[in-house]
């Protein structure tokens, strides 16, 4: 499992957590499975690291002191679009995992995860696996369904997910596998990971906040 | 008590004093009024062409002959055999040979028959406006040129009088047609053609009374005015008691007419300024149905006798009532209907006197009477009356309306508001319920697992026991946070979410999580399932799989998830955790004392299972043995609403 980061290219990774021993937790993780990890506590220190080197993958938490993670996660995806962006989240809560994603993260890790998990997350991540958890699908559906009364929170233009999509999502809620759901929904095994991936480019999608954040910056929308 | 005493003392003084402000000025309007009707009296009378007059006359009267001015009165008589005669003569002048000439009788009593040398030209008895006393007709006729002759011609005139009045015979005209004729035509706009209006007025009033009438039974107010309004339209159109009438005796009962109208206005005016009705009131319909009797029983000329001594004080009488009843209402009320109808009756009530005053030859007028014609100011008045309390009343309806909707809507604000309490109460009581539950779970869960954190590090112990206390610290909050999440009944959406924590959990332990489905649905849908039947349910779950990881050394768990036939009452879920380790059985037996506390834990975690399982009504089956250990939680049909009697 140790050996995964020294066959292929090191891996780069910046941490940006504020609570030390959290941050020497998921430190350790890592770099036992091989990465390269730079650290930074604060947004403004991972901004400066960020002007040195674009990192292979952003593991962020949200609450930071001198700023919210989201901006960080905006930037990161508008500056380097190849740099995957995971969220460090303490509970997983929908939320503000969802409003991470909507800017441009395609995961989350919980900070309490076995180091392990943690090290296989990431190596998922950069092979282009989209993770997704039950809870999160049962929220994604729920936005979707529910569409009436617009919720507070991030705005998703879900209403583009497609039926069979909004199914999948059904099956990871209630903890069905991809192969159960594909025997379920007559599809094959190795599309239920295309559509899940297909759901997270439609959440994240790149194009649309790059033309948001132009948006803003040119004072036509305000967030 | 003197205060009580004293108040209404001084508020009646108060009181007559405010009556007295309203009375005088309203007395002195009505005086003006009757100052104006007599000045207009003295006025209006039209002015005859005096240059045509033909006054002087020898009367043959009672066989003997006497020579009279005119106008004359004659001496009342109530046969028409022996009429007096009028001889006279006038002068036509040679140059008025090509005019036509008429002769033109500006006022008469009762009628008249005209003759010219010897001619008769006009018989008044056979239109019968003319002969009423009341009605103040002229008469105008051409005479036939063939007729005249140059220089004095004869004019012969009977006078037919039926008493008890007096005849009277006024100045006769006899002169060009085109010079009389001005002078007639103003007499007759004025005694027939206005009388006819006003006689269309009150039918179309009595009409409309009667429709009100008939729509507002419960207001006989109307019904006496229509009925009022009825017998004046008919004593108007209906032919007078000539005595050549066709129906004499049906024509002297119309006599009672006018008593009998004037006494119905006064019962409309006591019900309209809502007066108690007197007693005796009734009586004032006495004489006219007095007059009603004697004419349909006696012949002339008693009735008419009978009339001119009791009805027509009666509706003197009648008048003098009406002006006090409406002189009350408009000190009580200061409304703009009882003020207009006052100034009518007041009008009335002044040409009533002056028609008194000419009956009993105490002004020598030319005896026009006027009382009927004045009666169209109060009809006038009546009819303002009606409108404007048909406006008011639709006012009062509007307003009424109004206040309706905004009571309604003052009520339907109050109801929002009572509701929303309401609702607030019991979302507050919901709250308190949750928090109640959730303070048990967390201290169950949660709150011990710090305790042990504390106590752990608190020894200085560094190992793995405060990270597996922690962790479950945490994992236990998820769960908790996990299970308020609304899943709509769908169980199946809270085990998804536990899949993945337990795998999460096992992987580190190297033990594989055999997740099955039985059917495509997973469980069935439980509408009343509770945030607190998932955490229960969760929590037997959990303990199950940390038994299998701590105690029994598995090395795989398999989970079964299936629903069965229940029979009618639908079906139901079972969940099984199967694993493939040593059982906790043979730790309860093992000898050393780090087994012996695990077995003790284990056996607190399946009492707690059970008791967990019995708060959400499902049955727990727990089997264990050398080759494993098995725990089959069979989910009720229906998840009970309360826990507390499980306890």
């Amino acid at each position: 499992m140790t050996d995964q980061g020294e066959t292929a290219d090191t891996i780069t990774i910046l941490l940006v957590e504020d609570d030390a021993p959290t941050c020497w937790r998921l430190q350790d993780a890592l770099v036992k499975a091989g990465y390269e990890v730079r650290t930074a506590g604060t947004l403004g220190q991972a901004r400066n690291t960020l002007d040195d080197a674009a990192p292979r993958v952003l593991l962020t938490d949200l609450r930071l002191p001198d700023g919210h993670g989201i901006e960080l996660i905006r930037e990161t995806r508008r500056r380097f679009p190849d740099t995957e962006i995971m969220v460090i989240s303490a509970l997983g809560d929908e939320e503000s995992v969802i409003s991470a994603i909507t800017v441009g993260a395609t995961g989350y890790l919980l900070k309490d995860a076995f180091p392990t998990d943690i090290a296989t997350t990431v190596r998922d991540l950069v092979a282009g696996h989209s993770p997704i958890s039950a809870s999160i699908a049962r929220f994604i559906v729920r936005r979707t369904q529910t569409s009436a009364e617009p919720p507070p929170g991030p705005a998703l233009n879900t209403a583009k997910l497609t039926p069979r999509e909004i199914d999948i999502l059904w099956g990871i809620a209630k903890g069905f596998s991809y192969a159960e759901i594909a025997s379920h929904l007559g599809l094959s095994r190795q599309t239920v990971p295309g559509h899940i991936k297909n759901i997270y480019r439609k959440l994240e999608v790149h194009t649309r906040s790059e033309a948001v954040f132009e948006a803003v910056q040119q004072g036509l929308i305000k967030l | 008590m003197s205060d009580v005493a004293a108040k209404p003392v001084v508020s009646a003084w108060t009181r007559r004093r405010l009556r007295l402000s309203r009375l005088v000025p309203y007395l002195l309007l009505q005086a003006l009024i009757v100052i104006a009707c007599v000045l207009m009296l003295r006025l209006v009378p039209p002015d005859d062409p005096d240059d045509y007059a033909v006054s002087e006359f020898s009367l043959v009267e009672d066989g003997a002959t006497r020579s009279v001015t005119l106008p004359h009165f004659t001496s009342s008589r109530y046969s028409l055999a022996d009429p007096p005669i009028y001889a006279g003569t006038f002068t036509r002048a040679p140059g008025d040979a090509k005019t036509a000439w008429s002769v033109f009788l500006p006022r008469f009593s009762n009628a008249v028959e005209v003759a010219v040398n010897g001619v008769v030209v006009l018989d008044s008895r056979r239109d019968d406006t003319a002969n009423r006393p009341d009605r103040n007709t002229p008469q105008i006729v051409v005479i036939p040129s063939s007729l005249l002759r140059d220089g004095s011609n004869q004019i012969t005139l009977r006078l037919f009088v039926w008493g008890p009045l007096k005849g009277f015979l006024d100045t006769v005209y006899v002169g060009p047609d085109d010079k009389l004729r001005d002078a007639y035509d103003t007499r007759a706009l004025l005694f027939v053609t206005v009388p006819v209006v006003l006689s269309a007025w009150q039918s179309l009033l009595a009409v409309i009374l009667a429709i009100m009438w008939l729509m507002r039974r419960r207001e006989p107010v109307y019904g006496v005015l229509a009925l009022g309004m009825l017998v004046g339209a008919v004593q108007a159109f209906v032919p007078p008691p000539v005595p050549p009438a066709p129906y004499p005796r049906i024509a002297a009962i119309l006599l009672a007419s006018a008593p009998i109208e004037s006494a119905l206005v006064v019962v409309f005016a006591v019900l309209f300024f809502g007066w108690r009705w007197p007693r005796l009131g009734l009586l004032i319909f006495a004489p006219g149905l007095t007059i009603f009797m004697v004419g349909l029983f006696a012949s002339q000329p008693l009735p008419r006798i009978v009339f001119l001594f009791l009805g027509v004080p009666t509706v003197g009488v009648c008048l003098m009532l009406l002006a006090i009843i409406v002189t009350r209402a408009v000190i009580k009320r200061q409304d703009a209907a009882s003020f207009v109808f006052g100034c009518a009756v007041t009008i009335v009530l002044t040409c009533w006197f002056h028609d008194m005053l000419q009956v009993f030859e105490i002004i020598q007028d030319e005896r026009t009477f006027v009382t009927r014609l004045s009666y169209s100011a109060m009809l006038v008045a009546i009819g303002a009356g009606l409108t404007w309390r048909f406006a008011r009343a639709l006012n009062q309806v509007d307003s009424f309306a109004g206040q309706l909707v905004t009571r309604v809507r003052e009520a339907e604000e109050r109801l929002k508001a009572s509701f929303v309490r309401e609702e607030e109460r019991a979302r507050a009581a919901a709250l308190a319920n949750e928090r109640t539950r959730l303070m048990r779970d967390l201290h169950d869960g949660l709150g011990g697992q710090l305790i042990s954190i504390v106590a752990l590090s608190e020894r200085g112990n560094t190992g793995a026991t405060i990270t597996d206390a922690a962790r479950a610290a945490l994992k236990d909050l998820r769960l908790v946070i996990d299970s308020m999440d609304d899943i709509g009944g769908d169980l199946m959406l809270a085990l998804g979410s536990w899949r993945e924590r337990a795998a999460a959990q096992l992987r580190p332990h190297d033990i594989a999580l055999d997740w099955r489905v039985t059917s495509p649905q997973g469980l069935p849908l439980h509408p009343e399932l509770r945030p607190w039947h998932v955490i229960q349910i969760v929590r037997i779950l959990d303990e199950a799989v940390t038994n299998a990881v701590k105690h029994a050394s598995a090395r795989h768990i398999k989970v079964t998830i299936e629903t069965l036939d229940g029979g009618p009452d639908g079906p139901y879920g079972v969940i099984s955790i199967e694993d493939d380790g040593k059982g906790f059985a043979l730790a309860v037996n093992g000898a050393d004392n780090g087994e012996a506390l695990a077995a003790g834990l284990a056996a607190r975690g399946l009492r707690n299972m059970k008791s967990r399982a019995a708060r959400c009504g499902a049955a727990l089956d727990i089997g264990s043995g050398p080759t494993g250990t098995s725990v089959r939680l069979q989910l009720p049909q229906r998840f009970p609403d309360n826990d507390a009697a499980s306890r």
